[in-house]
Order: C-alpha cells, then sequence, then structure tokens
C-alpha cells in the first residue's frame, strides 16, 4: 500500500450545530486539519465556510494523520473517532491606549469598559472607543493589582474599584463609568501589609477580597466598608491620631478579617476558587490551598525550585485547575481536587521561550488559557495539546505603543471574547474567541 | 691427546724392540718353562699340571699395549707359553702383529728319515728387520731422549760428525693447507724423533677412540667373561670344619641386646616419640628454591620486540597478474615521473608467462641496504605506551542539571542612559538598586525591572550598596569623595520610622575622640525620599570611593577611595556617626575591602596580595598570594572560610584559607579581565564576570567536614551583555533567597538573570 493510497477509516462526531450523519470515511493518511476541515464544509455544503478544529482522543490534531497516528502508535486498521468544533479565529487587534507609565493590571470584566492600572499610581477607565474615561490618582506607588467591585451604594453605573499598590495598601475608590458620573470618591484603605501587595481579587460572589503580599502574608477582607477607622486594639496612641487625621482624606481605614501566614517567601498571587476556599503561589515554590474561614491551609504543593510568580484559576466554577507560572519559564498546571499534597510533578507543563508573567483564563472555555511573556508575545493554550501554543499574538507591535524598548506584557485579562492586555508601551485590546460552545 | 698417543707409540715400538731380546735369552721356551716352574715352588706344580695347556685365565694378546711393561719376565714365559697353545691366533694379524711377534712358526711335518713327526722352523733370514740392533735408526741420536734436542737446531750427527739438522717445518699456514688439502692429516700426529707427521694408523685410532670415550684401551678386553668356579660349586665343598670350637651360643639364641633395642623402638612408637608410617612430608623430599623467585621479571632484560607483520602479496605483486592488474602506459609513465618517496607502491605489476622468465629481482641490493639503515638508526627502545583512556583523566563532575536551581536565561533589563557601573541588591532579594556613569541611580523591582524610583547626582556614581539590616532599609550611594544613605520609598511606617532615627538621630552622639576629617551631615527635615537622609564627606582630593562594603550588622561599613598618596581605607560606624582610618600606611594599591562574616577580621586586597587583619588584636593575620599581577575584586564565603579572588589577568583564584595562603584552584575561563565576583548568600554558587560580556556561573559546594576539598563545577555561562569600549560586566550581584542574578552592564542596561 502506496503512502498516497493509504487511509484511515474515520468517525466524525461534533457538538455544534453542525452534525453529520455517522458514516465512516476513508481519509487518506497525509491529511491535516485544513484538508479535514475541507471535507466537513464540502459534506454540509455551507455557504460560507467554517474552520473547525479535530480532536482524536481528546487531543487537538496538529499534524498530519500520519504523523499523529505514527506517535501515538494507531494501527491503520482501527477505527478513529474524530471530533471537531468550530476553531477559534486568530486573534485580532480592537484598540490600543498609550499611557504615560507601565500599565501593570488590567480588567475588561465590565463589557464596554477597560480597567488599568498604572506605575504612576493611577488607575484609567476607558471606553470601547478608546476614550479617557476617567484617571483617578489613588496611591503615590505603583499599582500592581486591581479588581471591579460591584457598589454598595445602590447609584446606577457605579462600581468599586479595589487597587493594590507598592505602598502596602488597598484602596477601596467608587467611581461612577460615565464620564458624566459623579467625582469618585475614596471609600476605604486597606492596612495590614507591611511589603508591597503583589494581587488583589475578589470571591465568586464579590463580597469579598483577598490579597497578597511581598511579606509572605495573606489578608482576607469583607467589601463592607466600616463606619469608622479600624484599629488594632494594641496600636499605639500617637501614631493613630496621626494616621487618622492622613487617613479621614482617603477613605475609612480597615482591617483584615482573616490573616492567612504560611508562605516562607514573597506571595505572588491569591485568588477565591469559591465562597470558602482560596488558593495562593509564592517564590516559595509552594501552591497552597486555604480555607478562608478557618484560617488554615488545607493542601500545599510543594514544586522543586519553581519559585510562582503569576497565579490563574480556571473560571469554569464546575473545575478547579489552577495554572500557575514560575520564573523557570514553565506554565504548570495543577489540579487541585485531586487532593494531592505536595506532590510536585504538575498535571502539565507548557515551556515558553521567555519569562511568563501573567495568565488568564476565560469563564466559558475550560481548556484555553492565555499567558503573557516578556518577550511581548501572548500565548493561547490549549491543554489537550502541551506541546507547542495554539497560536500567539504579539502586542505592542503596531503604532503607536511601538517603542524602542522591551515590550513586556505585565498583565492579561480575558472576558467576554475580548482580551486585555496591559505592559510596558501601554494597553491593547484583542478579540480572541472563546469556545464556549463546547461546554453547551 | 695426540701427543699421549704418541708416547704410548713410542714406547710400544720399543717394546717391540726388547721383546726379541727377551726371547734371545729363551731360546728355549721349554726350559724357560722349567725354569719357571722352579722358581715358583712346589705348591702350584701340581695345579699346573693339572689344569694343563686347556687353562685360558692369563690370556692375554702378544701385540697388546704398554701394559706389558708392569708384567715380569716370568709372566711373559707364562705367555710364551700360551701361545704355543693356539698356534693359529695371530695368523690373520696384520704386518703390524708380524713384525711385533718375529717369533718363527714351526711346522709339523713327518721326517722323511725317522718317519717321525718333527717341527720344522722357517729358516732365518739374516737381514736388518731380523734384529733391531741393526735397524737403522730413522735420527742420529741414538737411544736417547729427543727433548735434548729441544733446543738445538739439529738433532744428532751423521756419520761424518757434521749435524743432522732439524727437517723443515711448515708454519701454521702449511699446516692449515695440508688440513684442507690432505684429508688424513687429522689422523696424523708429530712423531718428534722423526720430526715429521705420521698418519695414525687404525688401530691407533681406535685406542684414540676408546680412551676417549673412557673405554678400556684394549679393544680384545672383555668385561664381561663367564666366572670361573675356583673353589664352589659342586666338588668342590669343604667338608670338614675348620676349627673343632663348639658352636657359640648366639648362632641360635635370640640376642638380647637386639630385643632391647627393638623394645626401646616399641616404647617409643607406644609413646608416640615415633610415628610408624608417617606420611612423607614434603620435607623428605628435596628442596629446591628459586633463586630468581623475588627478581623483577621486568627489570633487565627488555622484551623482545615484536617483528612487524609483513604484509601480504596482493594479486598485482604476482609475476603473472590478471590483465586488469597491469599498468597501462599512461600509469606506468606516470609512475615514473613520480619521485620514488611519491610513489603509491614500490612496484610495477609486470607479467611474465612463465616463472621461469621472472628476472632477478633488480632492487634487492638497495632493499638490503634500507633494511641496514632501518636496523642501524632505528631505536632499539621499547616505547612504553600510556594505555590511559583520556575520558578518566578529567575528573568526574556531577551533570549541571542535577545541580539547578542556577541561572540560566535572562529574563528582563533595566536600561539606563549610560553605563552602568555598579548595583546592589536589598537584603530581602526584592529591590535592586543600580548607578551609572551619568550620576543616575535605579531603584527597580527585581522582577519586573520597573524603576520605581530615579535620584540624579552630580558625578558618575561608583558604588552602591544596601545596608544588610533587615530593621532598617536605606543603602549607600558612593560617588566621588562622597557617600550618600538615601531611604527607598513605600517603606512601611515602623522600618521608616527606625531607618530615619538610626541615619539621622535627634542628637547627635557624642564624639568621644577627636574629630575626624570626614563629614557627617544628616537631612532632619522629612522630605527624605527624594534627598540622601545622611551624607558623608571624604576629605579632598581623595578621589571617588571605589567600594562600599557593610559589616554584617550593618553599623559599620568600609570605603575604598583611590587617590594615591591618601588614606585609601575609611571605616564608618554609622550609630556613633564617626570615621576613622584604621591602616595609615598601606603597601600597595587597595583594591577592595570586606569584612569577615563571622570573626572580626578585615580583608584588604592590594594590587598583588590578600591581606587577613584581625581588627581585635590588630594584627596581620595572614596574607595570601593569589599569584595574580592585579586583583579586581574578592569575596568571601558565607561559612568564611574560603576566598575567591578576581583578576584583571583573567584568572580567578579559590583560596581556602585554612588550608595554605597559596590558591586551592586558579579557573582561568574568562578570555577578558575579570571585573566582579560574587557568591550567594545562601545557595552553593558563585559568580564572575568579566569584560568579554559574560557572567560565568559555578556550583560550589563547601562541606563541613575539613577534610573534603570544596566542589567547583563551572555551570553556566550568561551571555546578553554587549562590550562597549572594552567593558564588559562590571558588576553583579546575587538576589538572597533566589538563585537569581542581577548585573550591570557597560553597554547601559542591567540584567536579571533567573533559573
Amino acid at each position: 500500500m502506496s503512502e498516497e493510497t493509504a487511509s484511515y477509516s474515520a468517525v466524525f462526531t461534533t457538538k455544534t450545530q453542525y452534525s453529520l450523519p455517522r458514516t465512516k470515511y476513508m481519509i487518506p493518511r497525509s491529511w491535516a486539519r485544513f484538508h479535514l476541515s475541507q471535507l466537513i464544509n464540502k459534506v454540509l455544503a455551507l455557504a460560507k465556510p467554517v474552520p473547525f478544529e479535530f480532536l482524536i482522543r481528546g487531543e487537538v490534531l496538529r499534524s498530519s494523520l500520519a504523523e499523529w497516528c505514527a506517535e501515538r502508535g494507531v494501527g491503520e486498521e482501527e477505527t478513529l473517532e474524530i471530533e471537531y468544533l468550530e476553531s477559534i479565529m486568530p486573534p485580532e487587534q480592537m484598540a490600543s491606549f498609550e499611557e504615560d507609565d507601565w500599565v501593570s493590571c488590567v480588567s475588561c470584566r465590565i463589557p464596554g469598559r477597560f480597567l488599568s492600572g498604572s506605575y504612576d499610581g493611577q488607575f484609567r477607565i476607558y471606553d470601547a472607543s478608546q476614550k479617557l474615561i476617567r484617571a483617578v490618582p489613588v496611591h503615590n506607588a505603583p499599582i500592581t493589582s486591581t479588581c471591579w467591585l460591584p457598589s454598595g451604594s445602590g447609584v446606577d453605573n457605579e462600581r468599586v474599584v479595589a487597587t493594590a499598590s507598592q505602598d502596602a495598601t488597598v484602596k477601596l475608590t467608587a467611581v461612577s463609568l460615565d464620564a458624566e458620573g459623579s467625582e469618585p470618591r475614596p471609600l476605604a484603605s486597606l492596612h495590614l501589609h507591611t511589603a508591597p501587595i503583589s494581587s488583589v481579587s475578589s470571591n465568586p460572589d464579590e463580597d469579598m477580597l483577598i490579597t497578597a503580599s511581598w511579606d509572605t502574608t495573606i489578608g482576607i477582607w469583607t467589601t463592607m466598608i466600616p463606619d469608622a477607622d479600624e484599629t488594632l486594639p494594641n496600636e499605639d496612641a500617637e501614631p493613630r491620631t496621626k494616621k487618622r487625621r492622613k487617613v479621614s482624606a482617603e477613605g475609612k481605614r480597615k482591617l483584615p478579617s482573616v490573616v492567612l501566614k504560611s508562605h516562607t517567601k514573597k506571595v505572588s498571587g491569591a485568588a477565591f476558587t469559591s465562597n470558602s476556599n482560596a488558593v495562593s503561589c509564592g517564590l516559595d515554590s509552594t501552591v497552597r490551598t486555604w480555607d478562608v474561614e478557618a484560617g488554615v491551609c488545607t493542601n500545599t504543593i510543594t514544586a522543586a525550585e519553581k519559585p510562582f510568580i503569576h497565579l490563574g484559576l480556571s473560571r469554569v466554577s464546575t473545575l478547579s485547575r489552577v495554572f500557575v507560572a514560575s520564573t523557570d519559564r514553565t506554565l504548570s498546571l495543577y489540579d487541585l481536587s485531586s487532593g494531592r499534597s505536595a506532590s510536585a510533578a504538575p498535571t502539565l507543563s507548557f515551556l515558553h521561550p521567555s519569562l511568563p508573567s501573567c495568565i488568564a483564563t476565560s469563564t466559558t472555555d475550560e481548556w484555553r488559557c492565555l499567558t503573557g511573556s516578556y518577550d511581548g508575545i501572548a500565548r493561547i493554550w490549549d491543554i489537550r495539546s502541551a506541546k507547542a501554543a495554539v497560536s500567539s499574538f504579539h502586542v505592542f507591535e503596531n503604532e503607536p505603543l511601538k517603542s524602542k524598548g522591551d515590550r513586556k506584557i505585565l498583565s492579561l485579562d480575558w472576558a467576554n471574547g475580548v482580551v486585555c492586555a496591559g505592559g510596558e508601551n501601554g494597553m491593547e485590546v484583542w478579540r480572541v474567541g472563546e469556545s464556549g460552545t463546547v461546554l453547551s | 691427546m695426540l701427543k699421549a698417543t704418541s708416547n704410548k707409540r713410542k714406547q710400544r715400538e720399543e717394546d717391540s724392540i726388547e721383546e726379541p731380546k727377551s726371547l734371545q735369552n729363551s731360546s728355549l721356551p721349554l726350559n724357560g718353562n722349567l725354569e719357571l716352574n722352579d722358581e715358583s715352588g712346589d705348591e702350584q706344580s701340581d695345579e699346573e699340571d693339572s689344569d694343563g695347556v686347556q687353562e685360558p685365565f692369563p690370556e692375554l694378546d702378544p701385540a697388546s699395549d704398554s701394559d706389558s711393561d708392569s708384567f715380569d719376565e716370568d709372566d711373559v714365559e707364562g705367555l710364551d707359553e700360551d701361545e704355543e697353545s693356539y698356534p693359529d691366533d695371530s695368523g690373520s694379524d696384520t704386518s703390524v702383529a708380524d713384525d711385533v711377534t718375529p717369533f718363527p712358526k714351526p711346522r709339523t711335518i713327518i721326517s722323511n728319515i725317522t718317519g717321525q713327526p718333527k717341527r720344522v722352523y722357517p729358516e732365518i733370514e739374516p737381514d736388518y728387520d731380523s734384529d733391531s740392533s741393526t735397524e737403522e735408526d730413522p735420527t742420529r741420536i741414538g737411544n736417547v731422549p729427543v727433548e735434548w734436542y729441544d733446543d738445538l737446531p739439529h738433532v744428532g750427527y751423521d756419520i761424518n760428525g757434521k749435524k743432522v739438522l732439524r727437517a723443515a717445518r711448515g708454519d701454521e699456514l702449511d699446516k692449515f693447507l695440508s688440513t684442507v688439502e690432505d684429508p688424513s692429516t687429522w689422523t696424523s700426529a708429530m712423531d718428534k724423533k722423526l720430526g715429521m707427521e705420521k698418519p695414525l694408523t687404525a688401530e691407533e685410532l681406535d685406542i684414540i677412540q676408546r680412551l676417549q670415550s673412557a673405554e678400556n684401551p684394549d679393544a680384545n678386553y672383555d668385561p664381561y667373561e663367564p666366572t670361573v668356579e675356583w673353589f664352589t660349586g659342586k666338588g668342590k665343598e669343604e667338608v670338614m670344619p675348620l676349627s673343632s670350637a663348639p658352636e657359640p651360643k648366639r648362632r641360635w639364641q635370640p640376642s638380647k641386646w637386639e630385643k632391647q633395642k627393638v623394645m626401646k623402638i616399641v616404647r617409643a612408637i607406644r609413646q608416640g616419640r615415633i610415628l610408624p608410617s608417617k606420611p612423607k612430608t614434603s620435607s623428605d623430599a628435596p628442596q629446591y628454591y628459586n633463586i630468581w623467585s623475588n627478581e623483577d621479571p621486568s627489570s633487565s632484560h627488555v622484551p623482545q620486540l615484536p617483528a612487524p607483520k609483513r604484509r601480504l602479496p596482493t594479486n598485482s605483486e604476482s609475476y603473472n597478474p590478471p590483465p586488469e592488474y597491469l599498468p597501462s602506459e599512461e600509469e606506468k609513465k606516470q609512475w615514473e615521473e613520480t619521485e620514488k618517496e611519491d610513489r603509491e607502491r614500490d612496484y610495477l605489476p609486470q607479467s611474465y608467462p612463465s616463472l621461469r622468465l621472472v628476472p632477478a629481482y633488480d632492487q634487492f641490493i638497495q632493499e638490503q641496504f634500507q633494511r641496514q639503515l632501518d636496523l642501524y638508526l632505528a631505536p632499539r627502545l621499547q616505547k612504553k605506551k600510556l594505555n590511559i583512556d583520556p575520558e578518566s583523566l578529567i575528573p568526574k563532575l556531577p551533570s549541571p542539571n542535577s545541580l539547578k536551581p542556577f541561572p540560566l536565561y535572562k529574563s528582563l533589563r533595566v536600561m539606563h542612559e549610560s553605563r552602568v557601573r555598579c548595583i546592589s541588591v536589598s537584603p530581602d532579594g526584592l529591590w535592586s538598586v543600580t548607578g551609572d556613569g551619568k550620576g543616575h541611580v535605579l531603584l527597580w523591582e527585581v522582577t519586573v525591572g520597573r524603576p520605581v524610583k530615579r535620584w540624579k547626582f552630580d558625578a558618575a556614581i561608583t558604588a552602591v550598596e544596601w545596608c544588610p539590616r533587615k530593621d532598617v532599609t536605606f543603602f549607600v550611594v558612593a560617588l566621588e569623595e562622597t557617600l550618600h544613605a538615601i531611604i527607598p520609598p513605600n517603606l512601611s511606617e515602623p522600618i521608616l520610622r527606625a531607618t530615619r532615627t538610626t541615619l539621622a538621630p535627634s542628637e547627635l552622639p557624642a564624639n568621644g575622640s577627636a574629630p575626624t576629617v570626614v563629614k557627617w551631615t544628616s537631612d532632619l527635615s522629612g522630605s527624605s525620599e527624594d534627598k540622601p537622609i545622611l551624607s558623608l564627606r571624604l576629605p579632598a582630593s581623595s578621589g571617588s570611593p571605589k567600594q562600599v562594603v557593610f559589616h554584617r550588622r550593618g553599623d559599620y561599613f568600609a570605603t575604598v577611595c583611590d587617590a594615591p598618596g591618601q588614606i585609601s581605607i575609611w571605616i564608618h560606624q554609622i550609630s556613633k556617626q564617626h570615621s576613622q582610618s584604621p591602616f595609615k600606611k598601606m603597601k600597595g594599591a587597595v583594591q577592595r575591602v570586606l569584612f569577615h562574616p563571622i570573626k572580626a577580621h578585615f580583608l584588604v586586597a592590594t594590587q598583588r596580595y590578600v591581606r587577613i587583619y584581625d581588627l581585635a588584636a590588630q594584627q596581620l593575620l595572614k596574607t595570601l598570594q593569589p599569584g595574580m599581577k592585579w586583583i579586581s575584586s574578592i569575596d568571601i564565603h558565607p561559612s568564611g572560610d574560603h576566598l575567591i579572588v578576581g583578576g584583571y589577568d583573567r584568572k580567578l583564584c579559590w583560596f581556602d584559607l585554612e588550608l595554605s595562603d597559596k590558591p586551592y584552584k586558579v579557573l582561568r575561563y574568562h578570555t577578558r579581565a575579570i571585573r566582579a565576583v560574587h557568591f550567594h548568600p545562601t545557595y552553593p554558587l558563585f559568580a564572575s564576570s568579566s569584560d568579554d560580556g559574560s557572567i560565568q556561573i559555578f556550583h560550589a559546594r563547601v562541606y563541613n567536614d575539613m577534610m573534603t576539598d570544596p566542589l567547583i563545577v563551572p555551570l553556566k555561562i550568561l551571555r546578553g551583555h554587549k562590550v562597549s569600549d572594552g567593558l564588559g560586566v562590571l558588576d553583579i550581584k546575587w538576589c538572597s533567597g533566589s538563585p537569581w542574578l542581577v548585573s550591570a552592564g557597560a553597554d547601559g542596561t542591567a540584567g536579571v538573570w533567573f533559573s
């Protein structure tokens, strides 16, 4: 049997609306994704061609069928069951926002609004037409992390922005999403940490905050704004008066509800997995899961010499996967539900050519995650195909954000089919498809 | 031997001369016999009679040799008698026997007259042969020993009284020629009397051969004669006892003495003193000793060189090779044109229809000559081949992969406007501060690389250093003749307060000692982030401090200035706001100083030496000699027992301070001058940076065990800094707590290297 005429028998299944009758097809061995996609399109006689991705035994087909079979040791006699789904369109740039300073954190969770926190201590809100709605100076030190919170005041289009900063505080600021809205007013400042805070994020119910700091502690906070400054009972009087005077201009002083201490080095990321559980990672090469209410560490995954610098949680609520980026240029995937303790080997690890600095996951896509790295490339990874990135795009390639220096990506957010990337040269918004239909 | 035989011959001749005389004396044999019988007495007469002529015992060959000399005359007579009994014995003998035994043989005939048998003797011819006295002597000396004439040229005199000269004898050459030409020469011997060679007869040769083989010279001697029972045997028993003495008791009684002896042995056996049927031990066997057993077999004798194997002949070397092996005309021509040394093969294949037509080998002489040359010129020494695997000589080092983590790649860089001259990392390992040639000081996060704050000074920054204290946070910046202490921003309130009180106390400590030339000025006003909170002004023209180094407790720090002729080392105490110079005079230009991490020692690196001082006892402890021309940097291991020294002459020396004042190891891996060396405070790593733009990472494991040498493994060469104006990486520092490295490059960037 020559190379050209050799073929596999295959059955096609799908969960999309483009379904085929269940019949066997003889597929030439040299065919790859493109040929298969053409075949489906022809059989369905689609008016507008739809590109498809193909999954064989849960793996994305990235090469020709012959190569895949040779790699897996699949014989020619076996019938392959090939699942197909609509492939994601290559990412395309939507907008770019020029900023004076480095953008350390971005958020696009609210449709049509893009939030960026910057090293100059301000956070800015843009709308979809690239217009700056607000620029709010809240910190004297660089902002490191930010997140949206619902506003408790009941005013329309008003939200609360939590910003974490290198001045060791988190500040809650109420802002209006409209340009004509009221002026931003500081609500509270969160005082616990003695070193810069690396991340702040909220729980699914958006009534709790978790902060991770360089001083190895993790703080759990409620979003309720206190009526008066909260102080520790044993805090001495003299600086308190001084502080109170100072804080009054910035909002109420607030203390944490729980402090989690177990890390031995800088905690680089922390997030809620549910309303009562949290996960954190740190430079001490550990990923810890926490029972927030009890304030105890329930599980510790210790990786050998992998200082973790960022954490991304799978936002599909049924799963408890956590992606962590480490300084050895890998993105590791740990499955928290398996309950393994201290097992160093990650479920999967994705190799990067440069340091992956940030991770973004989608609310709907259970398979994919996005990383941005210091070489200015954002990569989309599929855990069904760990070898190489599914696709990637260069940020800050085009004017006006193109500059001579490095194009480090410092922050990514992915929501509603839109990816927001912030970095050394500003912020860019890209349209990246989410294969949310897979779940339905 | 020949001479001996010739003597014997001579004697025999003498005998043969004498014998006729005795014959003359006893011309009547019967009479002689009677006389003999009379002399021998009565006892034997009857015996003689009984045996008669049949008795064969005294059989002797009358032609025998000189043994006859020893016989008495009566024996000779007896011989004569025997001769009669064997009348035909010598009849078959040679003429010599005839000459020697000139007995006339009688014949028994019937007398015609009487009719009785009678013996008739042959008539005696009266010629000279019959009498020895008439025999002409070959020499003229008479019957005297010939040795008397040994010294004289002549041998006797002739009838006229003239000397008879000795016959001329050939010289050695003639002797040799005669041995070659005459086959009988070797069987001839010199006859001294005659003065000439005489061939030996067959009998004489036979005698010589017998003597040579140590046999009886007599050919007729039979050593295995049948025994003759003279006194025993049948009929000869003695019946009568010789004495009438009674038979002694011992003839039939067992011997008491023997019994005692036997009982003694029996007792010995019973008591076990003697072991009967004892197995033969090895001691019974003769013992041989190998006297060469102790000698080294490979000592003196050079083992024979095996001859190189000859190549087997190929088809083309055949006398009639197949036609495909024969060269074409062009090949022949080419072969002839090429030089002899350049030829592929030293022959030209040629074809002959038969082996008989093959000519002689024309290169024979050449080849033999070459072989002689080879033998003569070839060294007779056997080269001892070192059979060592070169891989085994390389020290076994662990694989770098097993020694992770260590810096592998450049994760980010921080841009400066001019060359970055110095770098320092905060004690928590998360902040880094760099100073450049245009007076900018940048504070940036190690993991992100964002400059959080910038300071601008008037002159080039030559050194920056963080204070190692955890309770206060500040760093010292050095520029020309000035030192500034700066508090970084975003400190928590208690630390900021502690730092301020440390650096700018409200009341100045009382300086007990005399005020120094170093001026301390504290900025007590609030805005400390943009301006240095504390400034030190070194005396004028003391040059810019090229190094700032803190004591581990953070209270003292030392600076090194490079202006010649000035005090170069200053030690500053922050708590007392006081500066002092411990060394009034220093030999050589001081390059670097260090505080010992554990003891109260102070290390000073001058251009060539590293000196260790005890600060408490105020004395010199040790002088290390790195053996390099110009030291550029030193660093001490956190354990305090090991020191690395980098030099401008590309060498990096590792010192074991307990071991020696000479380097334990010298690493020479950089191609240009080494600029900085640094030990990691916690990980077993150290790094060196060089003007070749590279940073080299080494694993350096130091064991607590004093006996185990430190293990140094080269791990990684980090390249990424460009070389500008011949300068590469000017400074490196490790981040404490992480295996990360920060580097200051002359290309205007500071790099962060992650594992």
